[in-house]
Formats: C-alpha cells, sequence, structure tokens
C-alpha cells in the first residue's frame, strides 16, 4: 500500500486534472445566493434573512483513540469568495457538519457546494442538505436526491427555508444516505423562538414559545448522539466495497467526540492538521442554573440512552421539534432518569440544577457498551457536568 | 435497427414501466385484505424474493377455501384480517407444513381468545401438520373471540415463535368500529369511536426483518445449526416487500407470495392514517418527510386521558419507534403552508387550490435553480419544483413523476436498513405522495 502522503498527492493531482475538465465540459460554478448582500460578504443587509454557504466534501476526523478517519461531511464556506472556494476548502470537512442558528421569522438561504471528495476522485457523488424535521417541507428543498435537483461535484444548490416553527431539528446529506450518513454528513440546526427575550418565570431564553417559561434555560449545549463504523470508514478511505450488511457503529459519539475528546475544550487537529472537529462538548453551568440539551441521533446503525449522575431528573419538554402539549395544550411533557433516542429523533431536556452541589457530574450512555473508542474502554459517549458556585 | 427506432422502444419500456406505478396503484387509500368475520388459514412452505434478487424459504400462512380444500399460496406476511368491532371472529388454522417444521399456532395479542381443536400448547392450542394422523380430529385448531375495541393489532405464531415469525407466520389484524362515533359523519372514515380519529386514506405500515442465515438453515433442514443469539438481520420489510418492490401494485404476479404493497399517496389537506405494527423483533425509528405526524394509539387504545376525552394526549413528531409487537395509529397531513412561496407557481389573479396557503398565492419562488447540467436529477423529480408542474427531464431519466406529485420518504432512521443484504437502495425506504387536487387518487 502508497503511503497517505503519497497517495494523496497522487489523488490530488487526479483531482486537479479532473476539476479541471469539469470546468470545462459541465461549467463548474459556485454561486452563492443570498438576497440582501449589497457588499458581496455573504451576509444580507436585510436582518430577516439569513445566508449560510457550506460545502459538501471530504476530510479526517480524529477518534479519541487516536485514530483518524475519513468522513464525508459538510465545511464552513461562509464568507469565502466564490472563486475560491474549491481551492481553499477541498478536504476540510467537518464533524459535526457547521451548526445552523436561525430566528424564527427568518428566511435562510443556505447554499451547499459540493466540493468534492479528494481522496475518491472516482466517486461523482452529489451532496444535499435534508433539514430533517422541516414541517410542511417541498421535496425541492427537502435535500431528498429522488424527487429533487442534486449539486454535482464543483456545483452549488441553494435551498430556502421560511423558519416558522422554532425547535431543535438537525440536517443532514441524504444522497445515498446509510452511505453518506455513516460517513459523518451531519449538523446541527435550530430555530429559536419568538418568545426569546421576553422576560418569562425568570427566563430571556426558551427552547420553544411556551407561554409560561417552562422551557427557560440559562445555557445550551447540543447532544447530536452519533456513531462511526471505522471498518466502513476505512473501507471508504482505501476504495474497497462498502460493508452495508456487517454495518455497525463501534466509535460511540457526541458532537463527534469520544471520551475523553468530549471534555477537551479545544479544537482537534486531525492528520492534516486541520480542525475538523470544533464542537466542544463539556457541559458547564452554575448552580441553581437550568441547562437545556439539544439531543439527537444520527446513527445509522445504534439507538442509544443516556442519563446522568446529577441527581436530579431530565426534563423532556420537546420531542421532534414538537412542543410535549396534548391537542388540546395538556402539558405531556415528563421527568425521566434515562433518555432512550432512536436514529432520526430529537428531544428538548432541561436539566434544573437547583440544589445541586457545585462539582464535576457526568453525562453518559446507559448501554454500557457504547462506552467506548473502538476496542478502548472508558470512551465513547460520556462527557462531563461542571457546576460552578454562583 | 436504427437510432430513432430504439428511442421509441427506450420509452415503451419507460412508459410501461411508469403506467403500472403511478395509475395502476390507484386502487389506494384503503388496506386491502380479507374482510369478514370467518377465516380459514393454512400455514405453508413457500419462497419470497427480495430486492437484491435474491430468494428465500418461508412459512406463511395461507386462504383455505373451507368448501373445496384449496388453498392459495403462502403469504408474506399474511392475510390482513379486517373485522368489525363487537363481531365474533373465527379463524381456523390448518398446518401443511412438514412434520420436522413443527406445529403452528396463532396468538391473537390485545384479544380475549378462545381456542379449540388441534392440541394443547404451550401458549394456545396448536395444531401438527397434516401428514401426522391425518383423518383423527387434530387438524384443525380454530380460535374464535369478539374484538372489544376499534384498532390495530397484530396476529402471530404462538409456537416456537422466534423461528416462526422469523419464517414468516405473522400478519395484521385490524378492527373497524361498529358505527359512526358521536358527532361523526357517516359519510367519512373513523380509526376510532371518536371523532379525532377521522381519516380520508389509510395505509399499512408492517415492519419485519430478516437473517438470511435462518432460512438457509430451514431450507437445508439443518436444525441444530439455528441460533438466534447470533441474529443479525440484513434484509428489511414493509408488508413483506423490500424498496423498491414496494413500489409494485398488490397482488402483482411476480410476487405470488408477497401481495401487499406500500405506496401511500393524498392530496394536500387530506388526513392520512398510518396503520404501524413492529412484526419483527427489532426497533425501526420511521421517519416522514414532509410533515409531523401526530400519534392517536398505541396498541389499538387511543391516547387518551379519559373516557369520552378522545386522542388528547396524542404526540407530534417526524420520528417514531415501531416497537417488536407494538401497533401505532398515527395521523398525518400535510398542505404546504407558510413555506413563503406558491407550491403550485400561481401568479397573484389564479383560483385558490383545495387547502392552499393563501398567504403564499402568488409568491414567486424564491431562488434560481442551477444549470441541467449541474445538477443530478432524482428518478422522481418532475423537472418543476411545484406541485403538479412539469419540467424538461435530461434523456435517459425515466420521467417516474408524471403528474408532479410531491413525494416524501417514509424510512427507517437507523439508515443501514435502507439495503437489502448490502444492496443500496433497497430496505425500509417508502416514498408518500402527494399529488396535486386535479390528480385522482381513487
Amino acid at each position: 500500500m502508497m503511503k497517505r502522503g503519497t497517495r494523496y498527492g497522487s489523488m490530488m493531482v487526479l483531482l486537479a486534472l479532473f476539476v479541471c475538465l469539469w470546468v470545462v465540459t459541465a461549467s463548474a460554478d459556485v454561486h452563492v445566493q443570498c438576497p440582501g448582500d449589497t457588499n458581496g460578504d455573504g451576509i444580507s443587509e436585510d436582518p430577516n434573512i439569513v445566508c449560510r454557504h457550506i460545502t459538501g466534501g471530504d476530510g479526517y476526523t480524529k477518534m479519541a483513540d487516536g485514530l483518524d478517519l475519513y468522513i464525508f461531511s459538510f465545511g464552513d464556506a461562509d464568507g469565502v469568495p466564490v472563486e475560491r472556494v474549491i481551492a481553499d476548502r477541498t478536504l476540510k470537512a467537518q464533524m459535526p457538519a457547521p451548526t445552523i442558528v436561525v430566528k424564527q421569522g427568518q428566511e435562510l438561504y443556505l447554499t451547499m457546494t459540493n466540493v468534492g471528495m479528494v481522496v475518491r476522485p472516482d466517486l461523482f457523488d452529489p451532496h444535499t442538505v435534508h433539514w430533517h424535521g422541516f414541517p410542511n417541507a417541498a421535496p425541492i428543498f427537502d435535500g431528498l436526491p429522488e424527487p429533487s435537483p442534486s449539486a454535482n461535484m464543483g456545483n452549488s444548490f441553494t435551498y430556502y427555508y421560511n423558519a416558522v416553527v422554532p425547535g431543535t431539528y438537525f440536517y443532514h446529506c441524504h444522497v445515498e444516505a446509510a452511505e453518506h450518513m455513516q460517513m459523518g454528513m451531519v449538523g446541527n440546526l435550530w430555530v429559536t423562538p419568538a418568545q426569546d427575550g421576553q422576560s418569562i418565570g425568570g427566563f430571556t431564553k426558551f427552547a420553544y414559545n411556551d407561554g409560561d417559561g417552562s422551557t427557560g434555560y440559562d445555557v445550551a449545549y447540543p447532544l447530536l448522539l452519533t456513531g462511526f463504523d471505522s471498518f466502513f470508514h476505512i473501507a471508504s478511505d482505501t476504495v474497497q466495497a462498502l460493508p452495508f450488511a456487517a454495518m455497525f457503529d463501534e466509535y460511540p459519539m457526541i458532537n463527534g467526540r469520544g471520551y475523553p475528546d468530549t471534555i477537551n475544550p479545544n479544537n482537534i487537529l486531525n492528520q492534516e492538521g486541520f480542525a475538523a472537529q470544533i464542537t466542544p462538548t463539556i457541559i458547564t453551568a452554575s448552580t441553581g442554573q437550568r441547562i437545556l440539551l439539544r439531543v439527537c441521533n444520527i446513527s445509522t446503525t445504534h439507538q442509544y440512552s443516556f442519563a446522568t449522575t446529577l441527581g436530579v431528573p431530565m426534563k423532556v419538554v420537546a420531542r421532534g421539534a414538537a412542543l410535549l402539549r396534548g391537542p388540546d395544550g395538556k402539558d405531556t411533557s415528563m421527568e425521566v432518569n434515562v433518555l432512550n433516542v432512536g436514529g432520526g429523533q430529537d428531544y428538548d431536556v432541561i436539566l434544573d440544577t437547583s440544589g445541586v452541589a457545585p462539582g464535576t457530574y457526568f453525562l453518559y450512555t446507559t448501554d454500557l457498551a457504547n462506552l467506548s473508542n473502538g476496542k478502548q474502554e472508558r470512551g465513547g459517549i460520556m462527557t462531563e457536568i461542571v457546576i460552578n458556585p454562583l | 435497427m436504427d437510432r430513432i427506432g430504439k428511442e421509441i422502444n427506450m420509452w415503451v419500456v419507460v412508459l410501461m414501466g411508469a403506467v403500472p406505478l403511478f395509475f395502476g396503484t390507484s386502487a389506494q387509500g384503503a388496506i386491502v385484505g380479507e374482510t369478514g368475520s370467518t377465516f380459514h388459514l393454512m400455514a405453508k412452505r413457500d419462497v419470497i424474493v427480495t430486492s437484491d434478487g435474491d430468494s428465500f424459504i418461508m412459512w406463511g400462512y395461507a386462504i383455505r377455501d373451507a368448501v373445496t380444500g384449496k388453498t392459495g399460496r403462502a403469504q408474506y406476511p399474511g392475510p390482513t384480517l379486517i373485522v368489525t368491532e363487537d363481531v365474533p371472529v373465527t379463524i381456523t388454522l390448518r398446518n401443511d407444513l412438514a412434520p420436522e417444521s413443527g406445529y403452528v399456532s396463532i396468538v391473537f395479542p390485545g384479544q380475549e381468545v378462545t381456542a379449540t381443536g388441534g392440541l394443547p400448547g404451550l401458549l394456545t392450542r396448536e395444531v401438527q401438520s397434516a401428514e401426522i394422523l391425518p383423518g383423527q380430529g387434530y387438524e384443525q385448531v380454530a380460535y374464535t373471540f369478539t374484538p372489544r375495541e376499534p384498532g390495530t393489532y397484530i396476529y402471530r405464531s404462538g409456537t416456537r415463535a422466534d423461528l416462526q415469525v422469523e419464517m414468516g407466520l405473522f400478519g395484521a389484524l385490524i378492527v373497524r368500529p361498529a358505527a359512526t362515533p358521536p358527532g361523526g359523519d357517516p359519510a367519512k372514515k373513523y380509526a376510532y369511536n371518536h371523532v379525532d380519529s377521522q381519516y380520508d386514506q389509510e395505509y399499512l405500515y408492517m415492519m419485519s426483518e430478516m437473517d438470511p442465515r435462518i432460512h438457509r438453515q430451514v431450507e437445508e433442514k439443518r436444525w441444530g445449526s439455528i441460533d438466534f443469539t447470533t441474529y443479525f438481520p440484513t434484509n428489511w420489510f414493509i408488508n413483506g416487500r423490500n424498496y423498491p418492490d414496494l413500489l409494485a401494485e398488490n397482488n402483482v404476479p411476480w410476487l405470488p407470495t408477497q401481495p401487499y404493497n406500500c405506496q401511500p399517496r393524498m392530496h394536500p389537506g387530506e388526513k392520512v392514517l398510518i396503520r404501524f405494527i413492529g412484526a419483527g423483533r427489532d426497533i425501526h425509528p420511521m421517519h416522514f418527510h414532509g410533515n409531523d405526524f401526530e400519534t392517536i394509539a398505541v396498541d389499538g387504545r387511543l391516547l387518551s386521558s379519559g373516557p369520552g376525552a378522545g386522542p388528547d394526549l396524542a404526540w407530534r413528531a417526524t420520528t417514531i419507534k415501531s416497537m417488536p409487537g407494538q401497533t401505532a395509529d398515527l395521523i398525518w397531513g400535510w398542505t404546504g403552508k407558510e413555506l413563503g412561496w406558491d407550491i403550485y407557481g400561481h401568479s397573484p389573479d389564479d383560483p385558490l387550490e383545495p387547502y392552499e396557503y393563501a398567504p403564499n398565492h402568488g409568491k414567486p419562488f424564491p431562488v434560481v435553480l442551477p444549470p441541467r447540467d449541474a445538477v443530478t436529477y432524482g428518478a422522481f423529480y418532475s423537472g418543476s419544483p411545484f406541485l403538479g408542474g412539469e419540467g424538461e427531464l435530461p434523456p435517459g431519466h425515466g420521467g417516474l413523476n408524471a403528474n408532479g406529485g410531491y413525494f416524501y420518504m417514509w424510512h427507517s432512521h437507523t439508515e443501514k436498513e435502507l439495503t437489502s443484504n448490502d444492496i443500496w437502495p433497497g430496505g425500509l425506504i417508502s416514498f408518500m405522495i402527494v399529488e396535486h387536487p386535479d390528480v385522482p387518487i381513487d
């Protein structure tokens, strides 16, 4: 087998050739649509319009046991001049993908540019963005490749969303979903409620328009649960047949990190020296504060259950970006010590730390086999909850 | 042959494919099955095919004609039995399997069953192979019960169920309300005895999975090798078919033992009832593109805080875990409201479509779509972003969405299950099609 460096070299040459040919034959076109952007910085001057630019491509991400795994994911291209996106933003996929946050009522113009897979120039895969859970979606912006167009390599597609329903969502690529999602094309996406900024029940930040402050919080953290099957990623990296039937995640992660990387406050650099993992996952609050956990599971093989050692229950206030209220408004929220999250599910959980003594606590998966980074024990889905004195 | 002739031939093939797919399935909006109060079943051995091109030995319940004694093909899943609340039901079962396959039986979770005939078994009375002691009165077992609550139920083997359910001995039982609920409209359909269970279209999602090794072991009579402690499924089914086979019509001749499809369709504003049944052993987190559903009932009971309250504890989401042995009833709807643009591509003076969100009427499409060579068109893209729209499609595109319907994938979010034994796509993929109001569904 060639050394990695050599292989990259040859693949970069191939990619360069490919991109050149592509430009000639298929008029590659990186193109950002951002109404109200008068100076070309990718930011709309209209405060109701949010413009984001992400890439779809490949890269590497470091597991907590030191193993670098090949991934497909989205990368950050906000404000990058369009002529520099392909040149500067290939092989810079992030895990998880860049977080997208909009306010209720805002319009999101999300441009995804497919920068191609440098390590796999043999692949011609388009990419898409699927806003998971978007209500009353239309196929053209649903990111499902079967009933819509999806961006080829070297091209951009701008998705439009009128964000009217607040909540905890996530997004992912839906092209050959079992492959592209296993490979890592997943990210957090939230719509903050119109109620934010009002003072209700002692809070000014809320997960939903609850009317009574029941979803109010002081600090919020994402808990994007997923896992990698290293055999699948290595097969992809080394251009082997992909083991779909045998797929089984053995690197469970929170926000793209296994413990103890979850408590590393810094960005994590991959083997290329690129910071692909920029979502620290240590949960910090002052005693008495309310913590909002925005939970989702995007594993392609596993469900995950988790608990905390805080000694207080987890109050589940929403499921699937819907406040836990019956059709007539009846409160159906629930207090649990363990929450099971199936693939594709999302929950909003409030941890009320009133009466919790300052100290270091843990959030961990109660499916104990998932406390591992591959064969390394004491890893996986676990992080610290640090409660500071007031 | 010249080139034009070839192209015409290709179009004929495409049309032949598209016509049954999107017009042949039009007898939809209802769940097909066996309606009545007396059913005669026979457990038989047969073969199913999977979307990866494989075929497997299975055991299924077949319909038996009690007068002629003739039986149909075994079915995967068994016949969907559609009965009425408070009307007594009798189901007889005979066993056409080879003696080494063992006894068979049926249990009906949620029903108070009286079993007669056959032989006593662990969970219920069972029936041995017809080849053993024929003509001595052991060849039939009968189960009788009176369904007291409408709803969605499962029936399945009560004998060596780990193997027999894997082999296909399960089916759906649907209990329809005896009467229109108080305050209801007799012209409309209701799942339960409450007006909030009203629906316009109804579809079954019966989930199951398969570990091919088990079926090979049964086929080769390697009974001692069967080991469920290492169970590892690689094929997944909705109503007994994988994607894309589940798109085809009900009762197509090339799937003689897999009669049921899964092709939900609706018009904007309609209420769709989805009857989920977890018939296998695994949990499948089923995700609905397009909009939220509301879970109104679990295991044949409305999620209700008390008598007459209706489904006031219903919950909304876009993903539900289909649990082994459990049933759930969901109501789903879609209107395309608040998208910020007109989904029909109207100009402001056009008339409104039914259930169209009026504030968006005539609002322009918000972005410029990339040129055709910058994108890949999916097989179900009509060429237009608008509902009922059409557009130019590239050469070689199948044109499978001639009505310009909106396709939404309803699928397992354990995405591995969207394959059939290593082949993508397959398994637990289905598509809801929201059709333009002018497109007939029934």
